[in-house]
C-alpha cells in the first residue's frame, strides 16, 4: 500500500518528509484559493467594500460600513446611488474627498507625505530582521565561555548519579 | 547620550504641536472652491437651484429642528437676511436629517423668515462635507466658497464679512 | 467632604515626597534606617490613598454635589451601581484611582521587601515614589477632583450615558490601570539597577514574577475592552483599532516580548542590555499612552477631552524618556555582556525572532497611530489610519508570531536535532494543513484567514502535543508522577498554555473579521425577515420610564426555519436627558460558533416601524475563552512554588547564567 509506505518511511527515515508534504499541500491549497479567484461580488457588497474604506464623519474610529449613525447610512445610500449611476469605486472615493478632505478616507492617500505610511511597516520590519541579524551573528562569532571548567572532585558518587538522573529526566521532558 | 537626548527632543517637539489644537477641528477642503450645486424643493415653495443665484451672495446655513445650537444662532440669521436681504444676499436655510412636519413647526415658532429647503437624502449635506449642525456656508458671487463656519454663527462676523464683499464689488 | 478629601491628597504628597527624598538619601548614603522610614511611609501613603478615595465615594453615593466632580459625573436619578463606578467615569476620578492603585503597588513592593532586601531597594523605592508624587501633583494641582463648587446645583449631570449603561465599567477600568501602572515596579527596580550600577544580573528575576502579574492583569483589561466595545456600542465589533486602544496594547506586546527574552537572561546571560532597555520601554509606552489619551491631542472615544494637563504628562513623558534611556546609555558599557550562540536555529534563535516580531509589531501600531498627528504638524494635512491600515500591516506579522510560537517550543536550547525536531512538528504541521483543506472547501476565500486558521491549529497542536507528552513522560514514572512533572515544569507548562489560548484568540479573531454577516433592514410590527438560517420577526415596543433614562426596548423573535422557537432578541434605545443622541444597546444571542447580534438603529412612527442591524458574528465567544486561558495561563506561571529557593531575597540568588543542574526543576 503505497500511502502506508511513504507514511512510515517519513515516520522512520525522513521525519521532514510528512512536514515536507504539509508545507507542500498547505501552499497548493493557498494557490488553488488564490487562483480560483473571489466570486463576482453584488451591488450590496460593492457598497459595502468601498464604505468600509471611507470613514464615517461623525463617529471616531467606525467606517461608514460598520457605523449605525444616520449620516453614514445616508452615505451608503449615496454610494449605491452613484454606483448605479455608472460612477467608479474611485470616483466615488475622489467626490467624498472633494467634500470631506482626505481624513474622510480610512487609510491616507498614496501620494505625499502621508503616503509614506505604506512603506513604514516594511522598513520597520526589514529594521528589526536586520538588527537582529546582526546580532546573531556577533554571537554566534563569539567564542563560547569556557565550557564547564576542570572538573573538581567536590560532589560524591551518590551526588554525580543525582545529578546524572536529574539530567536524564529534563532530556527526557524537554526536546533536544 | 547625545543622541538620546536628540531623539526625545524630536519627540517632545512632535507631540507638542498636538498640545492646544483641537483634535476634532478638521479644515473643510471646499473653502476656495465652488460651490457644489444643488436642487432643494422648499418647505413651502418652489424649489431653489444654487446655480441660479450667481450674482448673488448666499448664506448657506445648514440646520436641524432638533438642534439646541441652532436656536441659538435663528436669530442672527434673521437679523442677517431683514439687513442684507435688499443687497443682493440670499439666506438659505438647509434642513438636515429631519422630517418635514417638525421643520414646519420650528419655522413657525421661531418665524424664520428666510427661505427653508429640504435635503431629502442628506445629498446636499455629504456634498458639502457637513459633519453636523449647525454649519454655514458664505458663497460669493461667482459661487465659489469663501468662508466655513462650524458651530453658531455670529451675527456681526458674518456681517463684517459680507459687507466687505459687498464693498468690494462696488469698488 | 471636599475639605476631608483635599487634606487627604495633600497628606499624600507630603508622605510620598518624604518617602522619595529619605529613600534617596538613605540609597545615596547607605542610611538603612532612613529607608526604613521610607519604606513604611508607603503603608501611610496607601492609607492616605484609601481615606481620599472612599471620600470620594461617599460624597458620590450621599450626592454631595458641592464637589465640582460629583455635580458634573453623577445625579439623583443615576443608580447606585453606577454613581460608585462615576468614581473613575472622568479625568480627575480616574486619577484618584490611579493613584489609589499605584499606592497599593508600593505597598505591596513594602511588603514584600519587608525583611531581606536586594541593593537596588532604595533606589527603586525612590523612584516608585518619584513616579506617585507626580501623579499626586496633578490631582492637587490641575486636576483637583475635590475642587469644590461656591454654588453646589440641586442636582448634578450625571456620568456620561455610556459609562451608566453596563456593568462591565465595573472591571474594566480597574483591570486595565491594575496592569498599567503595575509597569511602574518593574520600570522601578530596572532604573535603581542602573543608577546603582548592582544586580545588573539578578534584577531580572526580581521582577520577572511582577511583570508577570502585571501582564495577566493587562490582558484581562484588554479582553474586558474588547468585550465592552462588542456588547455595549452596538456596532458589531470588539476593536475599532482606536488610537487609544492602540496605545493599550502597545505595552502589553512589550512585556510579552520581555517575558520571552528574560529566559535568554536568565538561562544564557544574554540580553542584558536588551532587556532593561525592554522594560524601561515597556513604561514608556505606558506613559506615552496616558499622555495620548488625556491630553486631548487625538480624536478618540476614549478621550477625556476637558483636560489642561497635557503638557505636564508630555513633561513627564520626557522625563522617562531621558532619565530610562540616558541611563542605559550611560551604563552602556556595563550592560554589555560577552555572549555566544551555538547555533542560530534554536531556542535562543527563537527568542530573538520573538522579540523583533513583536516589537515590529509594536513599532507598526505606534508609527500608525501617531500618523496623523505627525504628518499634520509636519505639514498640515489631516488624514486618516483606520482599521484597514492597521489590519493589512500588522495581521501578517500576527501571523508570522503565530508561525513561530508554533514552532519555537520544539527547539531546544543551544543546538537542535533537526531530525527530532522535525519528527515533533509532524503531527502540529499535519493538523494545519488540514485545517487550511477544511477552510478552503468551506468556501473561504480570503487567504489570511485560511493562512491564520492553519496556523492557528498549528499552535494550538504544538502546544497541546508538548503539554501531553510532558505529562507522559512524567506518568512512567512513579504514580502521581504527571503532576510532579506539571510542578516541576510550571513555567513551561504554564507557558504552553498561554500559547494554546492565544491560538484560540487567534482562530476567534480571524473568524469574527472575515466571516461575518451583517444586515440592515426595516421591519414593520410583526414583519419578519430571514438571516443567518432564522426567521427574525419584529414583534413590539416597550417603553420603560426610569429615574435617569427612558428605554425603548424592542421585541425580536428568533425562529429556526424547521419553526422551532430559537429565543428572543430585545435591541433597545436608551433616552439620556443628557445626551444629544440616544444610546443603543445591543442584544446578543451566544452560541459556541457563532452570535446572532442585533441593534436597533432608529425608530419612526412611535415605533410602528424600526430600523435593525442584524449580524452574524462567528468566533467571537473563542475570543473571550481564550483570553481568560491566557490569563489563567499566566497566573499559573506567576503562582510562587511552595518551596522558596532561598529563605532570604527569594528569587535573587537563583538568576546566574547557566543554573546548576540541581535548579533546574524549578524553571
Amino acid at each position: 500500500m503505497k500511502p502506508g509506505g511513504v507514511l512510515k518511511q517519513a515516520r522512520t527515515s525522513a521525519p521532514g518528509l510528512l512536514v515536507l508534504i504539509a508545507l507542500v499541500v498547505s501552499v497548493a491549497t493557498l494557490t488553488i484559493v488564490a487562483v480560483r479567484g473571489h466570486p463576482p461580488v453584488s451591488r450590496a457588497q460593492q457598497v459595502q467594500q468601498i464604505a468600509a474604506g471611507l470613514h464615517c464623519p461623525i463617529c471616531k474610529d467606525l467606517s461608514v460600513a460598520d457605523s449605525p449613525a444616520p449620516l453614514a447610512q445616508q452615505m451608503r445610500q449615496e454610494i449605491a446611488s452613484k454606483l448605479g449611476a455608472g460612477e467608479s469605486a474611485d470616483q466615488i472615493r475622489a467626490d467624498f474627498v472633494a467634500a470631506y478632505g482626505d481624513s474622510v478616507l480610512m487609510s491616507p492617500p498614496r501620494q505625499g507625505l502621508a503616503g509614506a505610511a505604506y512603506y513604514l511597516p516594511w522598513l520597520v520590519l526589514a529594521s528589526g530582521l536586520i538588527a537582529a541579524g546582526v546580532l546573531l551573528r556577533r554571537w554566534l562569532r563569539a567564542s563560547p565561555p569556557d565550557q564547564a571548567g576542570p572538573v573538581t572532585s567536590e560532589l560524591s558518587e551518590a551526588q554525580l548519579r543525582t545529578v546524572a538522573n536529574a539530567v536524564a529526566q529534563l532530556r527526557a521532558e524537554e526536546p533536544g | 547620550m547625545a543622541g538620546v537626548i536628540a531623539l526625545v527632543a524630536v519627540i517632545v517637539a512632535l507631540l507638542a504641536t498636538g498640545l492646544g489644537r483641537d483634535p476634532s477641528v478638521i479644515a473643510s477642503p471646499l473653502v476656495g472652491r465652488a460651490a457644489p450645486n444643488f436642487t432643494l424643493p422648499q418647505l413651502d415653495g418652489p424649489s431653489v437651484t444654487l446655480s441660479k443665484l450667481r450674482g448673488q451672495i448666499v448664506v448657506l446655513n445648514f440646520w436641524a429642528s432638533w438642534c439646541t445650537e441652532c436656536q441659538v444662532e435663528q436669530s442672527a440669521l434673521d437679523r442677517t437676511w431683514q439687513q442684507f436681504q435688499d443687497s443682493g444676499v440670499v439666506v438659505i436655510g438647509v434642513d438636515f436629517e429631519d422630517t418635514a412636519g417638525d421643520a414646519r413647526n420650528y419655522v413657525r415658532t421661531a418665524n424664520v423668515t428666510y427661505p427653508v429647503v429640504e435635503d431629502a437624502g442628506a445629498r446636499a449635506a455629504l456634498a458639502y462635507g457637513l459633519r453636523g449642525v449647525p454649519e454655514t456656508f458664505v458663497v460669493n458671487r461667482s459661487g465659489r466658497i469663501v468662508s466655513h463656519v462650524v458651530g453658531p454663527i455670529n451675527a456681526a462676523r458674518l456681517g463684517n464679512e459680507i459687507n466687505t464683499m459687498l464693498d468690494a464689488r462696488s469698488r | 467632604m471636599s475639605q476631608l478629601g483635599t487634606y487627604l491628597l495633600v497628606l499624600a504628597l507630603a508622605v510620598s515626597g518624604y518617602g522619595l527624598v529619605a529613600a534617596a538619601v538613605g540609597a545615596k548614603t547607605g542610611r538603612p534606617a532612613l529607608v526604613e522610614s521610607a519604606r513604611r511611609c508607603a503603608f501611610g501613603l496607601l492609607a492616605a490613598m484609601a481615606a481620599a478615595v472612599t471620600t470620594m465615594l461617599v460624597a458620590l453615593l450621599t450626592n454631595d454635589f458641592a464637589i465640582r466632580y460629583v455635580a458634573e459625573n453623577s445625579a439623583r436619578e443615576t443608580p447606585t451601581f453606577f454613581k460608585a463606578l462615576a468614581l473613575w467615569g472622568a479625568d480627575d476620578g480616574s486619577l484618584l484611582l490611579w493613584n489609589l492603585i499605584l499606592a497599593c503597588y508600593i505597598a505591596a513592593v513594602a511588603l514584600r521587601f519587608r525583611r531581606d532586601r536586594p541593593a537596588t531597594f532604595p533606589y527603586a523605592l525612590s523612584v516608585l515614589f518619584a513616579c506617585q508624587v507626580f501623579y499626586l501633583i496633578l490631582v492637587n494641582g490641575p486636576a483637583r477632583p475635590f475642587a469644590s463648587l461656591a454654588d453646589p446645583p440641586a442636582d448634578g449631570r450625571g456620568p456620561a450615558p455610556l459609562l451608566q449603561n453596563h456593568p462591565l465599567m465595573a472591571v474594566h477600568p480597574p483591570f486595565l490601570y491594575l496592569g498599567f501602572i503595575g509597569f511602574t515596579v518593574p520600570f522601578a527596580f530596572g532604573i535603581a539597577a542602573l543608577l546603582s550600577g548592582q544586580g545588573l544580573d539578578q534584577w531580572v528575576s526580581l521582577i520577572r514574577r511582577w511583570t508577570l502579574v502585571v501582564w495577566c492583569f493587562l490582558t484581562v483589561g484588554l479582553v474586558l475592552g474588547a468585550l465592552w466595545s462588542y456588547s455595549v456600542l452596538g456596532w458589531g465589533g470588539y476593536w475599532a483599532w482606536d488610537p487609544v486602544e492602540n496605545v493599550a496594547l502597545l505595552p502589553w506586546l512589550t512585556s510579552t516580548a520581555f517575558l520571552h527574552s528574560v529566559m535568554l537572561q536568565e538561562r544564557r546571560g544574554m540580553a542584558r542590555l536588551w532587556n532593561i532597555a525592554l522594560v524601561i520601554g515597556a513604561f514608556s509606552l505606558m506613559t506615552f499612552g496616558t499622555f495620548l489619551t488625556r491630553a486631548n491631542v487625538i480624536s478618540s472615544v476614549h478621550a477625556f477631552t476637558q483636560t489642561t494637563v497635557g503638557p505636564a504628562y508630555l513633561a513627564f513623558l520626557a522625563l522617562v524618556l531621558l532619565a530610562g534611556f540616558g541611563l542605559v546609555a550611560w551604563r552602556l558599557p556595563t550592560l554589555r555582556t560577552p555572549a555566544s550562540l551555538t547555533s542560530a536555529i534554536s531556542r535562543e534563535g527563537a527568542f530573538v525572532a520573538n522579540n523583533v516580531l513583536l516589537l515590529a509589531a509594536t513599532a507598526i501600531i505606534l508609527v500608525g497611530t501617531t500618523f496623523p498627528l505627525i504628518v499634520q504638524a509636519v505639514s498640515g494635512q489631516q488624514v486618516t489610519i483606520g482599521g484597514p491600515y492597521f489590519n493589512h500591516s500588522v495581521g501578517p506579522v500576527f501571523l508570522l508570531i503565530l508561525l513561530l510560537a508554533g514552532t519555537a517550543p520544539l527547539l531546544p536550547w543551544r543546538a537542535t536535532n533537526y531530525s527530532r525536531a522535525l519528527r515533533r512538528l509532524r503531527v502540529p504541521a499535519a493538523a494545519a494543513a488540514l485545517v487550511m483543506i477544511a477552510t478552503a472547501s468551506a468556501g473561504v476565500t480570503e487567504l489570511t484567514a485560511i493562512a491564520g486558521f492553519g496556523l492557528a491549529a498549528l499552535l494550538f497542536v504544538t502546544s497541546a502535543q508538548e503539554i501531553a507528552s510532558g505529562l507522559a513522560i512524567g506518568r512512567r514514572g512513579e504514580r502521581g508522577g504527571a503532576v510532579r512533572a506539571l510542578a516541576r515544569g510550571r513555567r513551561r507548562y504554564a507557558g504552553l498554555v498561554v500559547h494554546a489560548g492565544l491560538a484560540v484568540v487567534a482562530a476567534g479573531i480571524i473568524a469574527s473579521s472575515g466571516l461575518g454577516q451583517q444586515t440592515q433592514v426595516t421591519l414593520k410590527t410583526g414583519q419578519s425577515t430571514v438571516f443567518a438560517g432564522r426567521v427574525l420577526r419584529y414583534q413590539a415596543l416597550r417603553t420603560d420610564q426610569q429615574p435617569q433614562r427612558t428605554v425603548l426596548t424592542t421585541t425580536v423573535s428568533v425562529t429556526n426555519p424547521s419553526g422551532g422557537t430559537a429565543g428572543m432578541l430585545q435591541p433597545r434605545i436608551n433616552l439620556y436627558p443628557a445626551a444629544t443622541a440616544p444610546i443603543g444597546s445591543p442584544s446578543i444571542r451566544r452560541g459556541f460558533v457563532w452570535d446572532l447580534y442585533a441593534s436597533v438603529i432608529s425608530l419612526q412612527d412611535n415605533g410602528a416601524m424600526a430600523t435593525f442591524r442584524f449580524y452574524r458574528n462567528p468566533g467571537v465567544n473563542w475570543l473571550w475563552f481564550g483570553g481568560l486561558v491566557m490569563a489563567l495561563g499566566g497566573v499559573a506561571a506567576a503562582w510562587p512554588s511552595r518551596r522558596r529557593r532561598s529563605a532570604g531575597s527569594g528569587e535573587e540568588a537563583g538568576a546566574m547564567p547557566e543554573p546548576a543542574v540541581a535548579r533546574a526543576g524549578a524553571r
